[in-house]
């Protein structure tokens, strides 16, 4: 499948305007807060399709990258005095424990199938579930903790910004990598295995620097997600945070990046909606439920999503015309 | 020795449990080579209809029975409308199980509300028996006895009847199997049925056994019997019931003395087992690619 390198730029182009322009005429603290969220989670969302959609790793443990970037940022915040240099240490040890933990996980676990991967990273995952709620002296354990961050960034508005630059820096890094050579033997792996290793690739060695990727990106994600709460307690480790980047990544379309933008935004606004509207009816309390339809329907009809089907209509009425 | 007595048969209680959820698993993965994330799924609405039931009839057997229903009803349809339609695309059916367990345990909450409910033994289970300066309580008993017959039963089907042999040269060779004239889908939809009604029933005995049951503990129990099917091997029957004693004995032993670490310990062992002996300590099919 050949892909456009160019994506109409346009259309970027007027969105990232409307989202500039966004928290001058409406800054209301809870549409702020939403936006923010949409865009801490679409990163944790590509950094999810790098695994699933580009090189075909199925991983359900994803959240314990992004709990442990929350933790990290937490606890450091804690720890040393709330200055931009600690910050700026703490997103440091974050990237360093990220990767250590990438290259671990994936010099252990990537040899096995993919159903064995898929459920030993559930079990993973659960491990440091437990292990935050255990270590209490460190975590507090079930109840979390709030910590204080430099007074700057209380700022709703500006946090804004940062989180909005932080998903168009992270959109655009993991575009260059899935684009460059690299990223290309990605996705011949996906694409068939076998044919990747006989053609000489060390299969492992390439699925290793996609989790490392992947594991920082989403420990960054982790990272803002604290800092937009100042909070973290045991449920970013959960694995509902894990099932939210996979419902995004897969109806917004795998293998697209954007598309787990589009998912982010369609999950978290829904949420947002659907929440306010249980106290009209208590079942809309249960919306996930809708999502979880939804991304069956999606896995077995249009394995694409949302994006990888409109590309695909295009596609076929270019055709057509010519 | 009173407490080494009593988490030993505590620890066999909980292993029949897992037991229970971990046959199915390794039969639908031996045969069909489909890892049901959803089962655990399956365990749940067992415990549920088990409890439910229970509570609205007073009779603790009906419960039991009716959960069983719902599991063959729920595994008929997953299989039909869910694993068939993506079969042989592995990365469709762990994503779609996936779905189906998120979709499961969310309808709970729905049909049930989402606080947990609780249950009790029936009269004629409930209390222990004093025997010799130990104490058994009646319901663990019941449990281990229940995991027995199952065992047992499992393994006659398997070796002693046609079904159970084409199951079992099913396991070893699916494409020869149908090349000889035999619907091998009927097959799959059989055990799979077979396998949700098992874990139905583990969910049903659970609710009495532990007290409370809650919507999210399908999860729980399915990441244990997944360890247990990787350690005792996929495919393997024996495997699996030595693997969930081993793994519920663990549990108990170290939830009492060393209660931080219950889970790590397992994880441990599969790991293990995954890097020195990836086949399982029962099973001839690798994992390894």
């Amino acid at each position: 499948m050949i892909r456009k390198l160019t994506a109409p730029p346009i259309w970027y182009g007027i969105i990232a305007a409307i989202l500039l322009i966004l928290p001058l005429v409406n800054d209301s603290r809870s549409t702020l807060i939403l936006m923010t969220q949409i865009f801490i989670f679409a990163v944790f969302a590509m950094s999810y399709d790098l695994l699933l959609g580009y090189t075909g790793i199925i991983s359900f443990g994803h959240a314990m990258f992004f709990g442990l970037g929350a933790y990290t940022v937490g606890i450091w915040m804690n720890r040393q005095d709330e200055s931009l240099f600690s910050l700026l240490m703490a997103i440091l040890v974050t990237v360093i424990l990220c990767a250590l933990l990438g290259y671990v996980l994936g010099v252990v676990t990537l040899r096995l199938k993919s159903h064995f991967y898929a459920m030993l990273t559930l079990a993973v995952a659960g491990l440091f579930q437990v292990g935050a709620e255990k270590w209490r002296s460190l975590t507090m354990g079930n109840d979390g903790f709030t910590f204080s961050i430099p007074e700057w960034l209380m700022d709703r508005q500006l946090f804004y910004y940062i989180a909005f630059f932080f998903m168009v820096g992270g959109f655009l890094l993991l575009r260059r990598f899935t684009l460059s050579p690299l990223g290309r033997i990605l996705q011949a792996i996906r694409e068939n295995e076998q044919r990747a290793e006989s053609l000489g690739y060390r299969v492992l060695h390439y699925k290793v620097i996609s989790n490392i990727v992947a594991g920082i990106v989403a420990g960054l994600a982790g990272l803002m997600y604290g800092l937009a709460l100042r909070f973290v307690n045991t449920g970013v480790f959960g694995v509902d945070i894990t099932l939210d980047g996979l419902l995004m990544t897969i109806i917004g379309g795998v293998g697209t990046l954007v598309g787990s933008i589009i998912g982010a935004a369609l999950i978290q606004i829904a949420h947002d909606w659907l929440t306010d509207l249980a106290q009209v009816h208590w079942l809309f309390e249960r919306w996930i439920i809708l999502f979880g339809i939804i991304y069956i329907l999606a896995v077995r009809f249009f394995p694409q999503g949302i994006v990888g089907s409109i590309q695909r209509l295009a596609d076929r009425w270019k055709e057509r015309k010519m | 020795m009173d407490v080494l007595f009593n988490l030993t048969l505590n620890g066999l209680a909980t292993g029949m449990l897992i037991f229970l959820l971990a046959a199915g698993l390794t039969l639908i993965f031996g045969l069909m080579h489909v890892l049901n994330f959803a089962h655990g799924g399956m365990f749940a609405w067992g415990a549920y209809t088990g409890v439910w039931v229970y509570a609205q009839t007073g009779s603790f057997t009906i419960g039991v029975i009716c959960a069983v229903i719902v599991g063959v009803i729920l595994g008929g349809l997953m299989e039909r409308w869910i694993i068939r339609p993506v079969y042989g695309n592995t990365m469709q059916q762990i994503l779609i199980t996936v779905g189906v367990m998120l979709v499961l345990s969310e309808m709970l909450k729905v049909v049930w509300g989402p606080n947990q409910l609780s249950s009790h033994p029936p009269e004629l289970l409930a209390g222990s028996w004093q025997v010799g300066g130990f104490i058994i309580i009646k319901y663990r008993l019941l449990v281990i006895l229940v995991g027995l017959l199952v065992l047992i039963g499992v393994q006659l089907l398997l070796t002693r009847t046609k079904l159970g042999l084409i199951v079992r040269a099913g396991v070893s060779d699916p494409e020869m199997v149908q090349a000889l004239g035999i619907d091998i889908r009927r097959v799959f939809m059989i055990v799979f049925m077979l396998g949700a009604a098992l874990a139905a029933l583990g969910g049903a005995l659970l609710g009495p056994y532990s007290g409370v049951i809650h919507a999210d503990m399908g999860m729980e129990f399915a990441i244990l019997a997944f360890i247990v099917v990787v350690i005792g091997g996929m495919g393997s029957i024996p495997g699996s019931a030595l693997a969930a004693v081993i793994v519920g004995l663990a549990g108990a032993f170290m939830n009492y003395y060393v209660p931080d670490l219950s889970l790590a310990v397992n994880l441990l062992l599969m790991l293990l087992v995954l890097i020195f002996r990836p086949q399982g300590l029962f099973g001839a099919k690798g994992v390894q690619q």
